[in-house]
């Protein structure tokens, strides 16, 4: 797969014809807190340059199923596969298996600057085999790479060297996406990224997850937002009680918003779609 | 369009000079540092020349050392008050393997920094796996290692350890006296893994925001498990010399050295709360320590003067952390709209943009 900021990937259409190729899959999962069973046996499958809307109620099991895509939390039983191979649960397996996550509060270091926090965890080093066993980190080199990423996607942001605590809603949440496009990732998990955002700022971050999609990236937004999904999502899976209870191919059904609501509360199903 | 862009860039700018000052709060302790240093030139002849300055120097050493894992403690969140106790266990320890079991004088310096690493291991399990308050656990460790200190010397207090042991607290090498010269070393690695590793940042991280750093993959555990057990190794390392130097191996050694480096540290701008600070800053408050108590003693103020001072000293640095955290808030503004995306980002062919596959 050749997904580059600056690479001749055919966007938009061409990429969107070859939709098969499955990204990930979650086989089965289920999770218990203590009495409580959050997710009932939940299987999902995300496919190169897709943008599934995963939607529920409050307590439906969505943030539990991001916890686990994204390995912060280990399934009860069931697997996560990434290109058809599991991944233990470790957020830097999650990572390394090319899963980024953007999380509802954006998990920036207010204190460090945007390029510090882009490459948190993951620095890179000054070349040669001495700079590296020393661990001698390369700050230019990060500063521009985060620069040259931000031009590319056409984000317009203060200073890589601006403290992540001093950026609006709106700015964090592109650091947080670019920060997932850097990294080259396959698949981006967003949980609730425009929850906090202005209209301006809403529109500007739809903008980029229809970006993700044309670079062939594979997207799992959670969102409460039904004009949103309608807007950018393929594919819509809805979840109630811990149980998927719904996935429509959003290209072939035209759902309104009020029929995404009747799913959500089960007033609906896909069958009477 | 334009030219308010270069208006508002300005501004930007402006923006971000202000937050820098802010930031170096231990830039304007140096300042101060300076000023300090030019009015005891200016009362005391005897205060610039190269003994007085290594004697500054020397007075600042065992703070010092101390206070480099102290600081990367405070900013990842944690804390260590057990130093000036483990100081003094490990120099009653080091007195206990030299003259009750005789040991040769190399494995005694070894048993004891062993001993302060110990107890750090046990503050760091207590404080970064089992998340224990660090104020409650080094606290205990404050009190109880001052106390295990008295139990296995009986209070008393051992002497004449040789020439050679003296070395260490008194010997010179190149003209500088060797705790100088352990400090500088101490200091010149806590600086490069602060700034030039990724250590550094993690910490800062962790103290900020520790989700983030944990979903990240930065060792929020492992990593101050690891500066806990430098820190009881640099405060077994500061008993040591102080046994040296007096040549004697008492329990009293380290007393009030906790609240020495926690002053030192809070006073180069490191945030009690973790998550802002820097390793120049504290560099900053550890000198200015050592500058104000002996400039104070050559122009014939007594100690009482210098106690003001530090505590002036440390008022001033509450508010401009304040101060600081405010200019923190103010939001900085990209030069046009907040986040404007380009048309086609396909299209956008950047020259030595990251490609990956």
């Amino acid at each position: 797969m050749s997904v580059g900021i600056g690479s001749s990937d055919p966007g938009g259409p061409a990429a969107v014809a070859q939709p098969h190729e499955e990204m990930l899959a979650v086989h089965d999962v289920v999770k218990r807190y203590g009495p409580v069973t959050a997710l009932r046996g939940v299987s999902l499958s995300l496919r190169k340059s897709e943008v599934l809307a995963l939607i529920g109620d409050n307590g439906a099991g969505k943030s539990t199923l991001v916890s686990i895509i994204a390995g912060l939390s280990k399934p009860d039983s069931g697997e996560v596969l990434v290109a058809g191979k599991a991944f233990t649960s470790s957020p830097h397996a999650a990572r390394s298996a090319g899963i980024e996550t953007v999380f509802q509060n954006l998990m920036l270091v207010p204190t460090l600057d945007i390029a510090q926090n882009v490459f948190l965890g993951r620095e890179l080093y000054q070349g040669g085999p001495v700079g590296r066993l020393l661990r001698n980190v390369n700050n230019r080199r990060m500063r521009r790479e985060v620069e040259e990423a931000f031009a590319s996607l056409g984000l317009n942001l203060p200073p890589v060297t601006a403290k992540a605590g001093a950026l609006s809603g709106g700015q964090r949440q592109a650091v947080a996406i670019a920060r997932a496009v850097i990294w080259g990732s396959k698949i981006v998990v967003m949980d609730e990224p425009l929850a906090a955002l202005g209209v301006q700022q809403t529109e500007a971050v739809l903008g980029l997850v229809e970006g993700l999609r044309d670079h062939g990236i594979a997207t799992l937004l959670v969102t409460h937002n039904m004009q949103h999904v309608l807007r950018v999502a393929n594919r819509v899976a809805v979840l109630r009680l811990g149980q998927k209870v719904a996935d429509v191919d959003l290209v072939e059904h035209h759902l309104t918003g009020m029929q995404l609501v009747g799913l959500i509360t089960g007033e609906l199903t896909q069958d009477e779609l | 369009m334009a030219l308010s862009s270069k208006a508002t860039h300005q501004k930007t700018q402006f923006a971000i000079s202000l937050r820098r000052l802010g930031q170096a709060q231990g830039g304007g302790l140096f300042v101060a540092l300076v000023g300090l240093g030019c009015y005891f030139t200016v009362a005391s002849p005897a205060f610039l020349t190269r003994s007085n300055l290594t004697v500054v120097l020397l007075q600042v050493s065992i703070l010092g050392m101390v206070a480099v894992p102290g600081a990367m403690l405070l900013v990842s969140g944690g804390l260590d008050l057990s130093v000036g106790s483990v100081a003094g266990l490990s120099a009653a320890s080091f007195g206990e393997f030299s003259q009750i079991f005789h040991l040769p004088l190399g494995w005694s310096i070894i048993l004891a920094l062993a001993v302060g690493a110990t107890w750090g291991l046990c503050n760091g399990i207590l404080i970064a796996y089992l998340r224990c308050s660090p104020v409650i656990v080094t606290l205990g460790g404050y009190a109880g290692a001052a106390g295990v200190a008295q139990f296995i010397t009986s209070d008393n207090t051992r002497y004449n350890f040789g020439n050679a042991f003296a070395v260490l607290g008194n010997g010179e090498v190149g003209g500088l006296p060797v705790p100088v010269i352990i400090f500088l070393f101490v200091f010149v690695v806590g600086l490069y893994v602060w700034y030039r590793t990724p250590v550094g940042r993690h910490l800062i991280s962790i103290g900020s925001n520790r989700e983030a750093a944990k979903a990240v993959g930065v060792a929020v555990i492992r990593l101050p498990f690891i500066v806990y057990i430098l820190s009881g190794m640099a405060a077994a390392a500061g008993g040591l010399i102080l046994t040296s130097q007096l040549d004697a191996a008492s329990v009293q050694i380290g007393q009030g050295l906790e609240l020495q480096v926690l002053t030192a540290i809070l006073l180069g701008g490191v945030a009690f709360n973790g998550g802002r600070g820097s390793l120049w800053g504290t560099l900053a408050g550890i000198l200015f320590i050592g500058v104000l108590d002996n400039g104070l003693v050559l122009i014939n103020v007594g100690p009482y003067v210098a106690s003001m001072c530090v505590g002036g000293a440390l008022v001033v640095a509450a508010v401009l952390d304040v101060v600081y955290q405010h200019l923190e808030r103010v939001p900085v503004r990209a030069p046009e709209a907040l986040v404007k995306l380009k048309g086609d980002i396909s299209q956008g062919d950047v020259p030595g943009a990251v490609s990956v596959g």
